[in-house]
């Protein structure tokens, strides 16, 4: 047996040699294919290895779990509706994370909850009343004339939009009312009682101007209350980037840094970045991309984005240094910021630094910006509005999703600040609630009517319209007072006890050792009935993240099936068109008394050994391929979701003896499967071939 | 009297050739026997290598009954049958047929070691032995392609001789050679009949080689025209 073995290895080696063409073309298809396998494979787990480390590290842990009657599935990082969801509740969380945490394997369970709340921001107007009264007191009339430029170009904006709000308005006598004020604000006469009549003209601004003014812009926060000592040291992908995490005991948020730049910036300095990231990326250029040099001539048309937010000192002192930049005589600060927006591919890196030295620290860069003290408004449960005053206390990202707009359009804040904007009302508060309605005399406004016309059909993170908001608060019809220097903060704090004994929505249940997720998934499903809660894995709780990773497979099989559905044909091709060449030497073998079995054993042995050597030396190359790429990185160039898929800008893969074993055996039963049907013709040849007239 | 290998009994072998049935061997009777030197001789297409085909065990009669030493072919699978060819006769063919991408030597050897049962030393000294007596012990290790035809044919009887066959056919094993090369391979096949007791049955139209026969069967058209010793 082993003689016949050694024979049969002996003839498939001479025969592979014999038939060097054919040979040369199977194993290369053999070669590449074990190499894309091996490569394949090995960068698909170690993105897949990225991606768990990038989502388990950020948010989910490895379990999640929440109310086992929950409508909706947990998707974390967002799901396919952005509408509200059910998640149910875990009244109790101290009970859970008892009965978890005694669970071997589990390192900590971090209580969470998402809850959606609205901010609105700081309003322009309110901001040039109080510049044009300094410049008044300090006598500053250059000051005086550069606000009221700002001030007479908000009042034409809102003249506009006023026009818009009359054609719907049904209170004609208001509506009138207002025209008429903002036409005296427009004239020249009025402006004149600055000299006669100073105060008047304050007071008339404040009280019949402003009002008419837009609340600001209002932007719409998901946001995740935890614990956030604990959550900050369990998941090690979470760091600030600007400001301070929140103090223990103190409520505040944490912005997502995408978010802070991408919605909360003003519009210049984002239109700025994202033509920087254009050029110096994606390799456009401004002098042959259309579509940018729309946005830079957008972007110039904006410069009242920058003007109206200007001080008078920076003011002044901006428009003699535009002057000496530009070398320009132009007085007017409009224009001059219009010529410096109007760059091109030449001046853009200079005019970039030069706006965020000279420019950006006088503007108001963020409508939100870190130590601010913003109004989060959220409706909670009960259905009305509720409002909380906190601090943001920083910006953070999630190392590896910092450029996925889907892993950042989540916020931070702490668990009572979840919990009041959850609302999850006492019967006793429902009482009180009840009485003040009624001696206010306000209808109900269900939760669902009002989040409509609230978030208009589930927007994400588009700041809504503004004048939606005004008028709803807890206590609806009640007017709320303007504030006179901000929002006031709730100073109030908590302690640790009073933090973890509440409501969570969810909780992530982190591990000791990532590899035993299964097995303590079943052992928390073996309480889940007794704590009323389910238990999902990381991957169905990231949401849309998750499925990510699935299509990221799937076009990995897609690809395999595809390799392996070409190596099939061809080499069944060349295999049946080997046969027919050999089937002299075929038959002689037969005649001479090789049975049918040894032919086939041979041909499969042949292709069996071109398998392991060809496909050897291609696990080889893809080992080698990987190595290489692990020293260098692969860059993720092109689409932020490339980074998003790489958790970071490069992708270090490693491989594993799994992708080797894998791609070796798929390629060893490809050749196989592609050598049977040729094997099977040539084990048919007759004996008689070998006697006929040819060789 | 020695015991017969190969008995024929009234054989007929039928091809069909698109519509038509082309009878190849028509009621051929006849028997070898051990240590026989046979020819069987004939035009072009009269059926010799029919016959061979029956009696090598590669094809099954279509009428009478064909034995190999006692085994009646046409009831035997195929499995039975390349086993009857392995361990009973040796074939010597037209064009040689060795296996190109094998050595001399392992060329020889293949038959041992599909049929098994021997050690390495004792197959290496049967095939050494082989080689030795066919003259070509210094062409061991060369490739069939090496070899001129008559050394070929050389390698061929060696392999065809390594399991110590019952019977060698030798279908028209001149053919291709010159006639000096094709008288001296006659010649050592007539050789190792004597000396070795092998039975050869082979086919020849040329005159030359059929009369080096100790026995000449005659056929024409698929009949037995003459069966008959050669007088020495
Ligand atoms: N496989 C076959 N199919 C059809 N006809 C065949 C086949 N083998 C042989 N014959 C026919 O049988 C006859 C005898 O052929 P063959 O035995 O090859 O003659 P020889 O070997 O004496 O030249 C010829 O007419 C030939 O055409
Ligand atoms: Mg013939």
């Amino acid at each position: 047996m082993i003689a016949q073995l050694r024979l049969l290895l002996l003839v498939a080696f001479r025969s592979l040699w014999a038939h060097r063409v054919k040979s040369g073309i199977v194993g290369s298809i053999l070669f590449f294919g074990t190499l894309l396998l091996v490569a394949g494979t090995s960068l698909l787990d170690s993105v897949s290895a990225s991606m768990e480390r990038s989502i388990t590290g950020s948010l989910t842990g490895q379990i999640q779990v929440y109310d086992k009657n929950a409508r909706d599935d947990l998707a974390l990082f967002g799901g396919m509706s952005m509408g509200s969801t059910d998640l149910g509740e875990m009244p109790e969380f101290a009970k859970v994370e008892k009965e978890l945490t005694a669970i071997e394997g589990v390192k900590a369970v971090v209580p969470m909850g998402v809850v959606n709340a609205m901010v609105m921001s700081g309003n322009e107007l309110d901001l040039m009343l109080d510049r044009l009264r300094t410049a008044h007191r300090s006598g500053d009339r250059e000051g005086l004339a550069q606000t009221k430029a700002q001030i007479l170009g908000v009042a034409a904006n809102i003249k506009e939009e006023l026009g818009y709000r009359q054609a719907i308005t049904s209170d004609k006598a208001k509506a009138a009312e207002e025209a008429a004020a903002l036409e005296d604000v427009l004239s020249e006469a009025f402006w004149a009682r600055l000299d006669t009549d100073p105060d008047g003209l304050l007071a008339f601004l404040d009280t019949r101007l402003a009002p008419l003014a837009t609340d600001g812009r209002m932007y719409y926060l998901r946001l995740a209350g935890t614990d956030l000592g604990q959550f900050m040291e369990v998941f090690d992908r979470a760091r600030i980037v600007e400001g301070t995490a929140i103090p223990q005991g103190k409520r505040g948020v944490l912005i997502s840094h995408r978010t802070y730049e991408k919605l909360l910036k003003n519009k210049v300095a984002r239109e700025f970045d994202a033509i920087k990231k254009a050029r110096d990326e994606e390799g456009r250029l401004i002098a042959t991309d259309n579509l940018l040099a729309d946005q830079v001539a957008r972007n110039a048309r904006q410069y009242q984005r920058l003007l109206f937010q200007l001080d008078p000192g920076p003011a002044r002192e901006l428009t003699t240094r535009l002057q000496r930049y530009l070398g320009s005589q132009e007085a007017d600060l409009g224009k001059l910021l219009q010529s410096f927006l109007a760059l091109d591919d030449q001046s853009f890196d200079e005019r970039y630094d030069w706006f965020y030295k000279e420019i950006g620290p006088h503007i108001r860069l963020h409508d939100l910006t870190v130590g601010d003290v913003i109004t989060l408004r959220g409706f909670t449960q009960s259905g009305y509005l509720k409002s909380v005053n906190v601090r943001v206390y920083g910006t953070y990202e999630f190392t590896g999703l910092e450029k996925a707009d889907i892993g950042t359009a989540i916020n931070l804040t702490d668990l009572v600040t979840f919990r009041e904007l959850y609302g999850k009302m006492t019967d006793a508060q429902r009482a009180e609630l009840a009485d003040i309605r009624t001696s206010v005399g306000v209808k109900e406004v269900s939760r669902e009517s009002a989040e409509d016309a609230l978030f208009g059909g589930g927007a994400a993170e588009a700041p809504v319209t503004e004048a939606v908001a005004t008028g709803f608060d807890e206590f609806a019809g009640v007017e709320i007072a303007r504030y006179a220097d901000g929002p006031v903060l709730d100073e109030r704090t908590y302690n640790a006890e009073e933090m973890r004994s509440g409501l969570a929505l969810n909780a992530a249940v982190v591990l000791d050792d990532p590899t035993t997720m299964p097995a303590v998934k079943t052992l928390i499903e073996g309480q889940a009935d007794k704590l009323g809660i389910q238990a999902v894995d990381w991957v169905s709780a990231a949401g849309m993240l998750g499925q990510l990773m699935v299509v990221v497979r799937i076009v990995l099989y897609v690809a395999v099936s595809i390799i392996f559905l070409v190596a099939l044909v061809i080499i069944n091709n060349t295999m049946v068109m080997a046969t027919m060449d050999r089937i002299g030497e075929i038959g002689t073998m037969r005649a001479i008394g090789a049975q049918r079995s040894f032919v086939m054993g041979m041909f499969l042995l042949e292709t069996l050994a071109l398998g392991i050597v060809a496909g050897g030396a291609g696990a080889a190359a893809g080992v080698g391929l990987i190595e290489y790429l692990n020293r260098v990185g692969l860059p993720a160039t092109g689409a932020d979701i490339m980074v998003l898929i790489f958790s970071g800008p490069r992708l270090y893969p490693t491989w594993g003896l799994s992708n080797v074993g894998l791609g070796l055996g798929i390629i060893v039963l490809v050749s196989l499967i592609a050598t049977f049907y040729p094997a099977l013709l040539a084990a048919r040849v007759s004996p008689r071939v070998a006697l006929s007239g040819k060789e | 009297m020695t015991t017969p290998i190969i008995s024929l009994e009234n054989v007929t072998k039928n091809y069909a050739l698109g519509s038509t049935v082309v009878t190849a061997v028509s009621g051929v009777s006849f028997v070898i026997r051990e240590g026989e030197f046979t020819a069987i001789a004939g035009p072009s297409g009269s059926g010799k290598t029919a016959l061979r085909n029956l009696i090598g065990c590669i094809d099954t009669a279509s009428e009478g009954v064909v034995s190999v030493r006692g085994h009646n072919t046409a009831a035997l699978s195929d499995r039975r049958l390349t086993r009857l060819r392995l361990d009973t006769i040796g074939f010597i063919f037209q064009n040689f047929n060795l296996i190109n991408v094998l050595t001399v030597v392992q060329n020889v050897e293949f038959p041992l070691l599909l049929a098994g049962g021997l050690s390495s030393s004792e197959r290496q000294e049967r095939v050494n032995t082989l080689l030795a007596k066919v003259g070509l012990a210094q062409f061991a290790k060369h490739r069939p392609n090496e070899l001129s035809g008559g050394q070929r044919q050389r390698v061929a009887i060696a392999r065809a001789l390594v399991t110590r066959p019952k019977l060698v056919l030798a279908d028209e094993p001149t053919a291709n050679l010159d006639s000096a090369t094709g008288t001296q391979i006659i010649d050592l096949m007539h050789e190792l009949n004597r000396n070795e007791k092998t039975t050869f049955l082979f086919s020849t139209h040329d005159h030359r080689i059929m009369d080096r026969a100790e026995r000449l069967i005659q056929v024409a058209d698929g009949r037995i025209a003459s069966d008959e010793q050669v007088q020495r």
